[in-house]
């Protein structure tokens, strides 16, 4: 997908995301696998528990660093939309089920699946936006 | 336009939040199935009603500093945010923690929106 960009800044942009998704998920296994194998527990856990959150940090410095390098306003505007969609959505759904957990008994959602959550939701909204300026 | 929009949006979110706590959160209401589903859209609708307003504002801000500055207070808003909950997660999963509602994202979002426009603002004086 990332090979049909032309758009330098673009491509860069595109392969850092999934680099960044697959060491959220490397670094998750990673994390669990150490927790399990070194039997940590307690404080140990929150240095950790740090190592899935830092590639978050940085596909979201990178989203930043493109949105300042990318010339053309209207593909910015169209990303800065998306995120608008991916957060929008996200706190609705996170309302909406934390007030189910409340007052409806609903099971907890676990609070990694945030972070796809939002991702997802960002995906949903770029062809919405895109059809909008056809 | 969305000034004033805001205006009301604003103290409806933070009522609607109260009510949901103070209602909800200490059992004093006993909604169940569908009643229980709607109410829990009703809550988040002024919610998203505030990202919607958030996003006319941006598409009509013509001063590209001010949207700028906004922008860039989004994105470390939704960092931070999405950073401390999947850093809660693991902390959940490997039960060193105990799992809370998430219907506190959404104050977490506009607490960090706040630092981070505060803090942005900050840096262009």
């Amino acid at each position: 997908m990332s090979c049909s960009i032309k758009n330098a800044v673009q491509r860069r942009f595109v392969i850092n995301c999934w680099i960044g998704a697959a060491l959220v998920v490397v670094l998750s296994a990673a994390t669990a696998l150490a927790v399990r194998v070194a039997h940590l527990h307690g404080p140990l856990v929150y240095p950790v528990a740090v190592l899935p959150a830092l590639p978050i940090i940085w596909v979201l410095f990178e989203t930043g660093r493109y949105l300042a390098e990318e010339k053309d306003e209207f593909v910015r505007n169209i990303l800065v939309q998306c995120l608008l969609g991916g957060i929008g959505g996200t706190l609705a759904l996170t309302t909406v089920w934390g007030n189910l957990e409340h007052f409806a008994g609903v099971p907890r959602l676990d609070p990694i699946l945030v972070y796809a959550i939002f991702w997802f939701f960002a995906a949903l909204t770029y062809p919405v936006v895109y059809r909008r300026y056809r | 336009m969305e000034d004033r929009m805001l205006f009301i949006l604003m103290p409806l979110v933070l009522a609607v939040f109260v009510l949901a706590v103070w209602g909800f959160g200490y059992h004093h209401l006993h909604p169940t199935g569908i009643v229980a589903c709607l109410l829990a859209i009703l809550v988040a609708l002024p919610n998203v009603a505030l990202i919607v307003i958030f996003g006319f504002y941006l598409s009509e801000e013509k001063d590209e500093f001010q949207r700028n500055l906004l922008v860039q207070s989004l994105l470390w808003a939704i960092g931070a945010t999405l950073t401390l909950i999947t850093f809660w997660g693991v902390l959940v999963t490997f039960e060193v923690v105990q799992s809370r509602s998430l219907v506190w994202v959404f104050p977490l979002f506009c607490l960090f929106m706040a630092i981070a426009k505060f803090m942005v603002r900050l840096r262009y004086r």
